[in-house]
């Protein structure tokens, strides 16, 4: 099966690009010194022995930066690609229900406040992120009136755009008065995995792969939606429960994925269309997909990026609008966008 | 069939929208095997009727009986194991292929994540086949005619593989040659024997007249929210009941 193959190749690619990214850097190492060292983190010996500093750089400073694009990418595709179907709307994508603002805005209002050095450490930000944009799903929920039998997909994307413009306007005046801070803001808001520690890592990636998991096995009622709402009924999907639990797990994924890299924009648009060129619209083939393709262009991306110095939320949307454009103008027969 | 068995029925159904009385004093039983036409003009409810039917809305009042049970103590999935609605239309988000949307019908009887297994996908192509739309499978459905469109949402209805095969307004928007050809699909499908054992049945919400009489057993015809005639085309399409329905002069109700 097609779709079987193309995990298959994808996630070979992706263990040899993550190999060959780790190797990348101020020091470089081959691919057999990184594998070497990771295999002596398990206790294995493979070839000669690897040197304290060797291991330190694989293991302490790029492994979880690495595993963290790996991670935030394969979410920000899934929760894209799963709010794309559920909402029917190609230009969906993770933070259509204001995720971003509300990340930004929580994230502006940590960076204000004046705490200590260990808070810092401990992701007072990331949390503060992940909060905010929760929060902002919270109040398009409640003001779209979602599970209540009464919303429509039209009224659920414009709540959305609200309320992310409103927490925009509350983000900018935050920028205003934020002075000396205004630069760590603005990097949160280009996004960028500087930051990815293990205990970060592991805070963010548990819900992050819960989440886009759940949301990759609840593929078939998500395929009824494609047909639309009163089909999906007549399929035998409980509507109502199937949208509260996929926005639900979508959001979650999408504030850890936010949480620990900012805003990175275009891997949750770009990659689940790139996906369906291939194999169709069908989320059951979509979603797993998009998580290898979304950790895929995110892992590149992030290589990228720290190579030539500049935030990753600026490669992806250098690489993605551009990419767009070239799927919509060469879309395959059958699959055109 | 065992006596008393109760394909699909109402009785004393009544349906609210947004508080308002659409439908009541609906009562009504439909045997397998039968070809069944609702008529009526415009707003009278027949596609509320067919909602309600399917279990798409609940009941004010009366009650739903599918597989002679109350709809209401069948699970969504049970519902969609007897009885396949095939919608007045289709808006796609994304390029799907016809194969790839006709699979979409197998979703009841699929299990876990993965997608459409080989049978699933063997079971669709039969459905496009015996639609004859074959020659369509791998185009974009949004690519096609508003006849072959809905020879492609007829065959999404029949992958889903149920005794009774409901449609809304199956000839909408369609020139009198395509009109003609979906009311012989339809007594054609009726002729199959399902996976229960029994004829198809067929329930479709229909405007040509001329059709009906020819291609369908029995007649609802529906108007301001109940129904005022229920029998064999000829008993119920008379120039009386269509001047009842349609509000217009029996000499000219005459004409069809």
């Amino acid at each position: 099966m097609r779709t079987r193959r193309l995990a298959i190749g994808g996630t070979l690619l992706l263990v040899i690009v993550a190999v060959t990214a780790i190797g990348i850097g101020a020091v470089a190492l081959t691919p057999g010194e990184v594998i070497a060292a990771i295999a002596q983190q398990f206790g294995i010996s493979v070839g000669s022995p690897v040197s304290a500093s060797t291991s330190s750089i694989v293991i302490e400073l790029r492994a979880p930066r690495i595993l963290a694009a790996i991670v935030v990418g394969a979410a920000l595709a899934v929760a894209g690609g799963a709010f794309q179907s559920l909402l029917r709307n190609p230009l969906a994508d993770p933070y259509v229900l204001g995720t971003s603002s509300g990340a930004a805005l929580g994230a502006a209002l940590a960076f204000l406040v004046p705490i200590s050095g260990a808070a810092w450490e401990l992701g007072g930000v990331q949390l503060a992120a992940f909060v905010g944009a929760l929060l902002s799903v919270a109040l398009v929920w409640r003001i779209a009136g979602i599970g209540s039998g009464e919303e429509r997909i039209a009224s659920v994307l414009l709540v959305g755009y609200a309320v992310a413009s409103l927490l925009a306007a509350a983000l900018s005046l935050v920028m205003l008065t934020s002075g000396a801070n205004l630069r760590a803001i603005f990097g949160f808001l280009l996004g960028g995995l500087d930051g990815a520690s293990w205990p970060r890592l592991a805070a963010a990636a548990i819900p992050a792969v819960a989440a886009s998991l759940a949301l990759a096995l609840r593929g078939r009622p998500l395929a009824a939606f494609l047909l639309g709402d009163e089909a999906a009924t007549h399929l035998g999907v409980n509507v109502q429960r199937e949208r509260k639990i996929t926005i639900a797990l979508a959001s979650l994924a999408t504030g850890a994925a936010v949480a620990l890299a900012g805003l990175v924009g275009f891997v949750g648009l770009v990659v689940p269309h790139l996906v369906r060129l291939m194999v169709g619209p069908d989320p059951r083939a979509v979603l797993p997909l998009s998580a290898i393709g979304g950790a895929l262009l995110l892992l590149i991306a992030d290589t990228l990026a720290r190579t030539i110095g500049v935030p990753v939320g600026v490669i992806t949307a250098l690489i993605g609008a551009p990419f767009l454009l070239w799927l919509l103008q060469r879309a395959r027969a059958g699959y055109a966008l | 069939m065992s006596a008393g068995y109760e394909l699909l029925g109402a009785r004393g159904l009544a349906v609210d929208l947004n508080g308002t009385r659409i439908l009541h004093d609906i009562t009504l039983a439909i045997e397998p095997g039968e070809r069944v036409a609702i008529v009526g003009p415009n707003g009278a409810g027949k596609t509320t009727l067919m909602r309600a039917l399917s279990g798409a809305l609940p009941a004010a009042a009366g009650e739903v009986i599918l597989c002679s049970e109350p709809i209401t103590n069948l699970t969504r999935e049970t519902i969609a194991h007897s009885i396949a609605v095939v919608g007045a239309g289709i808006s796609l988000p994304f390029a799907t292929r016809v194969d790839d949307l006709v699979a979409l019908g197998r979703i009841p009887h699929g299990r876990g994540p993965s997608g459409a297994s080989a049978h699933d996908r063997e079971r669709a192509a039969a459905a496009i086949e015996r639609v004859g739309a074959a020659h369509l499978v791998h185009r974009d459905v949004r690519t096609l005619s508003a006849g072959e469109r809905q020879l492609v949402l007829i065959a999404l209805g029949l992958a889903q593989e149920t005794p009774i095969l409901a449609l809304d307004e199956p000839t909408a928007h369609l020139d009198l040659r395509h009109r003609m050809e979906i009311a012989d699909l339809l007594t054609s499908l009726a002729g199959d024997e399902t996976i229960m054992k029994t004829k198809r049945t067929i329930v479709a919400i229909f405007h040509e007249l001329d059709l009906v009489r020819e291609h369908f057993t029995r007649v609802l015809l529906v108007a301001n929210g109940t129904i005022i005639g229920d029998g064999t085309p000829a008993s119920v399409l008379t120039p009386a009941l269509i001047s009842a329905a349609w509000g217009i002069s029996p000499e000219r109700a005459a004409r069809f």
